[in-house]
């Protein structure tokens, strides 16, 4: 039999999809990174150079991250004004989450946005990235970081969008178990929807810790559990590498 | 939701009067507005009850004689389903609306009825529902039978199986669900209602014959895709249908038929 799948099946499949690989998966990667900063400048813009020398790196950037991300937002917009909300009459848990999923989407359309003209591309007039990306610039790319984050409004901007991150991806993963027909069941969706909650509670702390590291060592942590690279002479204070 | 084992809660000290705040409509596409009717309380009233009641005399409370407000209704036991409406704000069956229950979750002595919103209206409080039969047609929720001859005993289910099948079956197409749900208006969506049919159908081992036209019919630009997760119509169903079961069942139909199937040419 001739198989007839409408465009929009399709389009809802690769959304859910590009949700996931590549964005999500990049987020767990984008964490990592940002993590590095707990063990000081050296290591993180050591990190930073490591991306820098990615093989193939403008293609990956372009078909990895560019794409992906801006057909999941344009499309996750077209999504979103689908919605006729009616939490007020029907004030379930799971139509909040609904609403939630829509709201944190089109918060992170403009904060992504922001972010990428910021910190990716130095475009953004006032701030210490201007002209002065971190893209580019490995040598000073905490600093440049740090320096961003001792202007409050601007920490607080990230917070949100760290926060917003996390819960949009880990509640994703919920939604697109769900979609794609592999979580089914009332029960399993109940304990899947923990497990969601979690991860975005998870997700929330390592990011913020990672955002505060850039002007406190090891951020909220002990400073003493960042001190290991340093100890174990596998990254030297001064920023070289000793390989 | 099932109600069956609740004990009936019944108000102290009922007012001597109820208020009636009704949405009417002289025809399709007239303007709409709104009617305010006082009934005498009485013990055990319904809303379908107190409508009856106010269209014995149509005067509202400002005194204006006026219309009596239409409605549907049947079987008056919530097993029909065509006297659905958005009581409070809630959308349900009237005819197992108690004003007891309802004053008691709302306060105050007024109860607000309204047509469902997702719907034509075709006068006051009643709606047409045209679009809820055209998705079963969309979707072949019937099982081809080829001639009048005798086909032999039907094959066998598993008991889990009858039962899942058994709880589809008493859907009574009232709207609830496609009206509590957010993503449905402007019958953009086949809804739950058709998809939980579409699993109904698809479970029986004669349906399945014809499983593959009844997955397209849920995969057009309508389809299950535009299913949200709100999971509204599975909280607002008299009938206590699994429905986000039958979508989710269907979910993983479509999309190993949508991935693979081409595979398969």
């Amino acid at each position: 039999m001739a198989i007839k799948i409408s465009r929009s099946f399709v389009m809802r499949k690769l959304h859910q999809l590009t949700g996931i690989v590549p964005l999500g998966a990049f987020f767990f990667v984008h964490l990592f990174t940002n993590s590095k900063a707990m063990s000081g400048a050296s290591v993180f813009n050591d990190a930073v150079a490591d991306i820098h020398h990615i093989p193939y790196l403008l293609f990956v950037e372009i078909f990895g991250i560019f794409l992906p991300l801006l057909f999941h937002s344009v499309y996750g917009i077209f999504i979103s004004a689908e919605m006729r909300s009616n939490t007020m009459n029907y004030g379930y848990g799971r139509n909040w989450f609904y609403l939630f999923q829509r709201i944190t989407g089109v918060f992170l359309f403009f904060f992504i946005l922001f972010h990428l003209l910021n910190l990716r591309f130095g475009a953004i007039p006032g701030l210490e990235s201007y002209g002065n990306p971190v893209a580019g610039n490995a040598d000073k790319a905490f600093a440049i970081v740090a320096l961003e984050f001792q202007n409050p409004w601007i920490f607080i901007l990230y917070v949100l969008g760290v926060t917003a991150t996390a819960w949009h991806l880990a509640y994703g993963f919920f939604l697109f178990a769900v979609d794609w027909g592999i979580l089914i069941g009332e029960k399993a969706q109940k304990m899947a929807l923990y497990a969601c909650v979690g991860l975005a509670f998870f997700l929330s702390a390592v990011g913020i810790n990672a955002m505060v590291a850039f002007n406190k060592k090891c951020g909220l942590l002990p400073s003493a559990l960042c001190e290991e690279a340093e100890k174990k002479g596998i990254a030297e204070p001064d920023g070289s590498r000793r390989f | 939701m099932n109600e069956a084992n609740v004990e009936k809660k019944r108000l102290e000290n009922p007012p001597q009067t109820v208020d009636f705040r009704i949405s009417r409509r002289e025809k399709l596409d007239a303007p709409q507005y709104t009617e305010t009717f006082t009934v005498p309380y009485r013990r055990n009233l319904n809303v379908i009850s107190a409508l009856m009641e106010i269209r014995k005399n149509p005067v509202t409370k400002d005194g204006k004689q006026t219309t009596p407000p239409v409605w549907s209704m049947n079987c008056l036991e919530q097993v029909c389903g065509i006297c659905t409406m958005v009581i409070n704000g809630r959308v349900r069956q009237s005819c197992s609306a108690l004003v007891d229950d309802l004053l008691l979750a709302g306060g105050g002595n007024t109860i607000t009825l309204e047509p469902m919103s997702k719907f034509p209206n075709v006068r006051d409080l009643t709606v047409d529902r045209t679009q809820m039969f055209d998705h079963l047609k969309q979707t072949k929720v019937w099982i081809e039978l080829d001639g009048t001859h005798d086909l032999g005993p039907g094959p066998r289910m598993s008991q889990e199986d009858v039962q899942e099948r058994y709880a589809y079956s008493r859907c009574m197409t009232c709207g609830c669900c496609l009206e509590a749900c957010p993503q449905y208006y402007d019958d953009n969506y086949i809804g739950p209602q058709a998809i939980a049919q579409v699993r109904y159908q698809n479970m029986h081992p004669s349906g399945k014959m014809t499983r593959d036209a009844r997955l397209e019919g849920v995969m057009g630009d309508n389809g299950i895709q535009n299913c949200g997760n709100a999971q509204n119509c599975v909280q607002v169903c008299p009938m206590s249908i699994p429905l986000t079961r039958a979508i989710y069942e269907t979910n993983r139909e479509a999309t190993i038929y949508g991935l693979f199937g081409w595979l398969r040419k």
